[in-house]
C-alpha cells in the first residue's frame, strides 16, 4: 500500500499559511522556555537533596515553590503552538494521534498527577523531609514521559510510511519506536531542555532569590554547572541526532539548502558561545546566547519536518479562504492581554512583605 | 473516511468524550461563576470589615487554584485531545474555521492564570482596591473564555447562516449563541453559589456562617431562577429536527433528560428556599449536599440533551458523526464509498472480499456510535433479529426512518457488503438474497446443515403427518431420532425456519407467510416478536390491526408503519398467529 494514499485531505486555511507559520514559530520557543525551566527546576531541586548543606536545602525549597507556576505556564504556552500545528499539520497529526491513541490520552492523567504532586511537594515541603526527594523525582520522570510521548507523535506524524501498521493494530497502541531517529531526537531534546533549565535556575537564583546571598550563590553555581556540562554533552548527542536523520534531510544542513546550512552554522556558533559563557559562569552572556539558540533550533526542527514531508505534503499549497477580521480580533486581544498582564505584574512591586 | 479510526471493538469513544466533557463542563463553569463569587464575597468582607469572611474567601481561592487551574485547565486540554482522537475530521473543521477564536481564548486563559496566581499569592498583602481589580480581571478573563467557547460549541448545534456564507462571525454568533451564553452564565453563578453554600456550613464563627449561608443561598437561588427561562429560550431556539429529538422522538432518553433537568432545578430551588427561611437548617449538611448534587444534575442533564439534539451530526447539517460531510453524500453514492475513503484496504467490493469490505464500511460509518460486543449500543445485539434481505432494506432508508442515524453512504454493492458483514459476519446468518421469507431461509439452512446426509425427498414422506411443533421439538434432540445424527446447535430462530420449511413440504401454502417478511423488514430491527408477545397476546385482532395504523401512539419511539392496507392486514394476521391465535 502506498502510504501517501493514507494522508487525509487538509482543510482550507482561514488566512495565508505564513501567518500560522509565523505564530507557530513565535509561540513554540516560548513553550520550550517554560518547559525547560520546569524540567531544570525539578532536576535541580532533586539534585539538592544529594548535597547536605543548608543553602542547598533552602534552594530546593525555593525551587519547589516555583515548580507549580512553571507547570501551569508550560501547559498554557503549549496550547498556542499546538493550536497552530493543528492548523498547519492537523491532518497528519490526527492520523498519528489515532495510531497512538492510548498513549496520547495517557498524557492527561500523567500531567494531572505530576501537577498535583508538584503542588503537594510545594505545600508539604517541610513535612516531607528527605522523602520530598522522591516526590520531585517522580514529577520529573512523569514530565519527561510526557515529552517522550510527544516525541513519538511528532515523529510519527511526519512518517506516513509507518502508518500502514494501523491496519493490523488499530487499537491506538502503536508508538514510533522503530524510527531510528526517535531516541536520538528525544535525548537531544531532553539534554537541551535540562541544560537550558539549569540556566533558568541560575537566572532565577541570581534575580528573584538574590535577597538570600547563600542560596542565590548555590543556585547560580549549580544551574551554571548543569548548563555547561549538559551543553557539552549536547555536542555529542546533537551530532548523533544529525547523523541518524535520513540522508536527504541531513544534506539540507550540509550544503544542499543554503538557509538550513546557515541555520546549522549559526547554531554551532551559538552553542560554542554558550559553552564558553558557561565555563566562565557568565549568566547574562549565556542567556543572551541561549535565547537565539533556542529559536535557531526551533527553525531547524521545522526544516527537518519539511524535509521529511517533501514527498508527501507542501504546506504552501494548502488552499486558503481569507477573512481578516478574526485575525485582527485575535491580535487586538493578544495586545490587550499582554498589556493587562504587564499591568498586573507591575502591581507586584507594591505588595507588603510577607505577613 | 479521511482519517483512521481508533478501534477497540467493545469500547466506543462516545462514552469517553461524554465522561471528559461532563467533568470539564462542571469545572470550567465553576471557574467562571467562582471568579465572580470570590470578588463579590471579598467585597462584602471588606465592606463589613469582617475578617472571618475574608478568611473564608481566601480558603476558597486556594481551592480554586487547585481545582480550576490544574484540573480545569488540563481537562480542557483533555477534551481537545479526546475529540481529535475520536472526531478528527470534525476537530479539524472546527479548528480551521475558528482558529482565531481559539487563539483569543488562549490569551484569556493566560490572563486568567496570571490573575489567579496574583490574586491568591497576594491575598492580604496588596492594597484592597488593586486586589479587587485583579479579582475582577480574573473573572472577566474566565467569562471571556466562556464567551468564546460558547460560540464554537453552539456552532456545532446550530451553524445558522454560516452554512451559506461561511463567515466566521455568522458561525460564531449563531442562533443559539445568546440563549446559551445567558444560560451558561447563570449556570456558572449557580454552581459557585451552591458550592459557597456548602462550604459556608463549615464556618466556625456563627454569625459569619449565617451571613455566608444567606449570601450564597440567595446567590444560588437567583441564578437558578434566572437560568430556567434562559434554558427554555435555548430549547426554543433549536431547529425543529433537533427539538423533536429533545422532545423524545428518539429512543434515547432525551425527553427524560429534559424533564429531569427541570425537576432537579425545582428541587434545588425548593431546598435552597427552605434553608434561606431558616439558615440554622444548613447546619444539616445533607441539605446543602442535596442542593449541590441537584444543581449538578440539572446542568448535566442539560448538556446531555444538547449532545443528543445534535445527532446524527457532529456539526449540524454539515458533518455526520462518522466524519462524512453531508454535501459529499450524493457524490459518494455515485462513485462508491471505498474508492473515496483513505483508510481502507478494499477499494472495491468483490465476491471474495465482501465481508472484509463490509467490515471496513462498518468501521467508517457505524462504529462512531455502535460497539461490537460492548455494553454500549452493541451492533451485534441490535442486528440479531435481521436477515440479510431485511438488513439491505433497512440500510436503504436508515436515516429517513431513524433520523438520529446518518444515511448509509455508498453504492449498491457496498450496501450489500455492509449488510453481509452485519448479518453473516457478526450474526452468522445465511447470505441468501430473499432469505427474508421464512420458508426460503429454512430451505437454505436445510441445505447447509442437513442435505449433506439426506436430501428432502428422503425426509418428505418421513415427516408427512408430523405437526410443525413436532418437527421443531425433534430438531432439539436429533440424536434421539437416530444416533447417527449429530446435535443441531443453532439459534432457535434457525430451527424455527427449518421446521417451517420441512412442514411446508407436505403442507404447501403455509410456509410463505407475507406477514412474517413484513414483520422482519419493518419491526424486527427494533424488537423481535418475543418482546411483543406478552403485550399483544391479550389483544384482539381488530385491536392489533387498528394499532398498526398509528404505532407512534403506542410508543413515541416507534415510527408509524407506512405499509398499504393489505400489508397491514397481512401483518396483523401474522401477529395474531404468532401471539397464539384469534381471540
Ligand atoms: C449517530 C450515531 C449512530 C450512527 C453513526 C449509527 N447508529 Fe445505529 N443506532 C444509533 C442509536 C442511538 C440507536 C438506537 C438506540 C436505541 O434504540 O436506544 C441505533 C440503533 C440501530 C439499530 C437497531 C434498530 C433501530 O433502528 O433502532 C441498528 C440495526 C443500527 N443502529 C444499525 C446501524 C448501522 C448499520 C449503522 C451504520 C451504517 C449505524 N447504525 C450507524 C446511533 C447510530
Ligand atoms: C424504531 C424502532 C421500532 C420499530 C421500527 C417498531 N417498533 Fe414497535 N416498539 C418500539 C419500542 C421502543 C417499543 C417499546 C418496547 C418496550 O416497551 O419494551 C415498541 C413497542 C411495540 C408494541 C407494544 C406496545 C405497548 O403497548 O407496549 C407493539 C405492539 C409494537 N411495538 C409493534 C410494532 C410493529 C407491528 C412494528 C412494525 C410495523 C413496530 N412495532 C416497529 C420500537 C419500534
Amino acid at each position: 500500500m502506498n502510504p501517501a494514499s493514507l494522508i487525509p485531505t487538509a482543510d482550507t486555511l482561514a488566512a495565508h499559511w505564513g501567518w500560522f507559520q509565523f505564530l507557530l514559530m513565535l509561540t513554540f520557543p516560548l513553550h520550550l522556555f517554560a518547559m525547560n525551566a520546569m524540567l531544570g527546576t525539578a532536576l535541580t531541586s532533586f539534585l539538592c537533596y544529594l548535597r547536605p548543606d543548608r543553602s542547598c536545602h533552602d534552594l530546593s525549597h525555593e525551587l519547589a515553590k516555583a515548580l507549580p507556576f512553571l507547570v501551569a505556564f508550560t501547559v498554557n504556552l503549549g496550547v498556542a503552538p499546538l493550536l497552530f500545528v493543528n492548523v498547519l499539520y492537523g491532518h497528519l497529526l490526527y492520523s498519528s494521534t489515532v495510531l497512538m491513541g492510548l498513549f496520547w490520552l495517557a498524557v492527561i492523567p500523567i500531567l494531572i498527577t505530576a501537577y498535583y504532586l508538584a503542588y503537594f511537594y510545594d505545600f508539604r515541603f517541610k513535612k516531607l523531609g528527605n522523602s520530598g526527594m522522591y516526590a520531585v523525582l517522580v514529577v520529573l520522570l512523569l514530565l519527561m514521559t510526557v515529552g517522550f510521548i510527544f516525541s513519538n507523535n511528532m515523529t510519527m506524524m511526519i512518517t506516513p510510511a509507518s502508518w500502514v501498521r494501523w491496519f493490523s493494530t488499530p487499537g491506538g497502541t502503536l508508538l514510533n519506536l522503530a524510527d531510528p531517529t526517535l531516541i536520538a531526537r528525544y535525548l537531544h531534546m531532553m539534554t537541551g531542555s535540562l541544560a537550558v533549565g539549569g540556566l533558568f535556575v541560575a537566572i532565577y537564583s541570581s534575580t528573584v532569590l538574590k535577597h538570600n546571598i547563600a542560596v542565590a550563590e548555590t543556585g547560580r553555581k549549580m544551574g551554571m554547572q548543569l548548563f555547561t556540562w549538559l551543553t557539552a554533552l549536547q555536542v555529542l548527542v546533537g551530532t548523533w541526532f544529525l547523523l541518524t536523520l535520513p540522508v536527504e534531510v541531513m544534506k539540507r544542513f550540509m550544503g544542499n539548502d543554503k538557509l538550513d546550512t546557515g541555520l546549522l552554522a549559526a547554531g554551532i556558533l551559538l552553542a560554542v558561545g554558550t559553552l564558553i559563557a558557561g565555563y566562565q559562569r557568565k549568566v547574562v552572556a549565556a542567556t543572551w546566547l541561549t535565547v537565539p539558540l533556542v529559536y535557531v533550533m526551533s527553525f531547524m526542527r521545522d526544516s527537518v519536518r519539511n524535509g521529511y514531508l517533501t514527498p508527501y505534503f507542501d504546506v504552501t499549497k494548502v488552499p486558503s479562504s481569507v477573512q481578516w477580521s478574526p485575525l485582527i480580533f485575535f491580535f487586538v486581544t493578544l495586545v490587550l492581554g499582554i498589556v493587562v498582564i504587564v499591568w498586573m505584574l507591575s502591581r507586584l512591586k507594591y505588595i507588603k512583605k510577607a505577613s | 473516511m479521511n482519517y483512521p479510526i481508533w478501534y477497540v471493538p467493545t469500547f466506543g469513544g462516545g462514552l469517553l468524550i461524554a465522561l471528559v466533557a461532563i467533568v470539564h463542563v462542571f469545572v470550567s463553569h465553576f471557574a467562571v461563576g467562582g471568579g465572580l463569587y470570590l470578588v463579590m464575597a471579598e467585597r462584602k468582607a471588606l465592606h463589613e470589615q469582617n475578617s472571618s469572611i475574608l478568611d473564608f474567601v481566601k480558603k476558597h481561592t486556594k481551592f480554586f487554584l487547585l481545582l480550576t487551574m490544574v484540573f480545569g485547565g488540563l481537562t480542557g486540554v483533555a477534551i481537545w485531545f479526546v475529540i481529535s482522537l475520536i472526531h478528527p475530521a470534525a476537530t479539524s473543521l472546527l479548528i480551521h474555521t475558528f482558529v482565531f477564536g481559539w487563539a483569543a481564548e488562549w490569551v484569556f486563559f493566560l490572563v486568567e492564570i496570571v490573575a489567579l496566581f496574583i490574586y491568591f499569592y497576594t491575598f492580604g498583602r496588596m492594597d484592597d482596591r488593586t486586589h479587587q481589580t485583579i479579582g475582577w480581571i480574573y473573572f472577566g478573563a474566565a467569562w471571556m473564555s466562556l464567551f468564546l467557547i460558547n460560540g464554537i460549541i453552539d456552532f456545532m448545534l446550530t451553524p445558522g447562516s454560516w452554512l451559506t456564507n461561511h463567515d466566521f462571525w455568522s458561525g460564531f454568533f449563531n442562533p443559539t449563541f445568546w440563549p446559551s451564553l445567558f444560560f451558561r452564565s447563570f449556570m456558572s453563578f449557580m454552581l459557585a453559589g451552591c458550592y459557597g453554600f456548602l462550604t459556608a456550613t463549615f464556618l466556625d464563627d456563627e454569625q459569619a456562617r449565617h451571613k455566608m449561608i444567606r449570601y450564597s443561598g440567595r446567590w444560588a437561588l437567583v441564578s437558578l431562577v434566572l437560568s430556567v427561562p434562559a434554558g427554555w429560550w435555548y430549547i426554543s431556539a433549536l431547529p425543529d429536527k433537533a427539538r423533536s429529538l429533545v422532545g423524545g422522538a428518539s429512543p434515547t432518553i432525551a425527553r427524560a433528560a429534559t424533564v429531569a433537568a427541570f425537576s432537579l432545578a425545582a428541587l434545588a430551588a425548593v431546598v435552597i428556599t427552605m434553608i434561606l427561611l431558616n439558615p440554622k437548617k444548613a447546619r444539616t449538611r445533607v441539605l446543602t449536599v442535596i442542593v449541590m448534587i441537584a444543581a449538578m444534575g440539572y446542568m448535566g442533564a442539560f448538556e446531555w440533551t444538547r449532545e443528543a439534539a445534535r445527532r446524527p451530526y457532529v456539526i449540524n447539517e454539515v458533518m455526520y458523526s462518522n466524519g462524512i460531510l453531508q454535501k459529499d453524500v450524493e457524490r459518494i453514492n455515485q462513485e462508491g464509498f471505498l474508492k473515496n475513503a483513505k483508510w481502507v484496504q478494499n477499494k472495491e467490493v468483490t465476491q471474495v472480499n465482501q465481508l472484509e469490505a463490509g467490515r471496513e464500511l462498518f468501521l467508517h460509518q457505524c462504529f462512531a456510535c455502535h460497539t461490537v460486543g460492548g455494553f454500549n449500543n452493541d451492533i451485534v445485539v441490535r442486528t440479531k433479529n435481521m436477515s440479510y434481505g431485511a438488513m439491505q432494506k433497512y440500510l436503504a432508508t436508515i436515516h429517513e426512518k431513524r433520523y438520529f442515524m446518518p444515511p448509509f453512504v455508498g453504492n449498491e454493492a457496498e450496501m450489500k457488503a455492509l449488510a453481509a458483514y452485519l448479518t453473516a459476519g457478526l450474526n452468522k446468518k445465511p447470505l441468501t438474497d430473499d432469505a427474508a421469507t421464512a420458508g426460503d431461509r429454512g430451505k437454505k439452512l436445510f441445505e447447509d446443515n442437513c442435505a449433506a446426509c439426506h436430501g428432502v425427498e428422503v425426509l418428505k414422506p418421513e415427516v408427512a403427518d408430523w405437526s410443525k411443533e413436532k418437527i421443531r421439538t425433534a430438531l432439539d434432540k436429533l440424536p434421539t431420532l437416530n444416533p447417527a445424527m449429530p446435535d443441531y446447535n443453532a439459534p432457535a430462530a434457525d430451527k424455527d425456519a427449518i421446521a417451517g420449511y420441512l412442514h411446508s413440504l407436505n403442507n404447501p401454502g403455509t410456509a410463505k407467510e407475507p406477514g412474517a417478511t413484513l414483520f422482519e423488514d419493518n419491526c424486527a430491527p427494533c424488537h423481535g416478536f418475543d418482546v411483543l408477545r406478552p403485550k399483544v397476546s391479550s389483544w384482539s385482532k381488530t385491536k392489533i390491526r387498528t394499532a398498526l395504523d398509528k404505532l407512534s401512539a403506542l410508543n413515541p419511539a416507534m415510527p408509524d408503519y407506512t405499509g398499504s392496507a393489505t400489508e397491514k392486514d397481512a401483518l396483523a394476521d401474522y401477529m395474531v398467529k404468532q401471539a397464539g391465535g384469534e381471540k
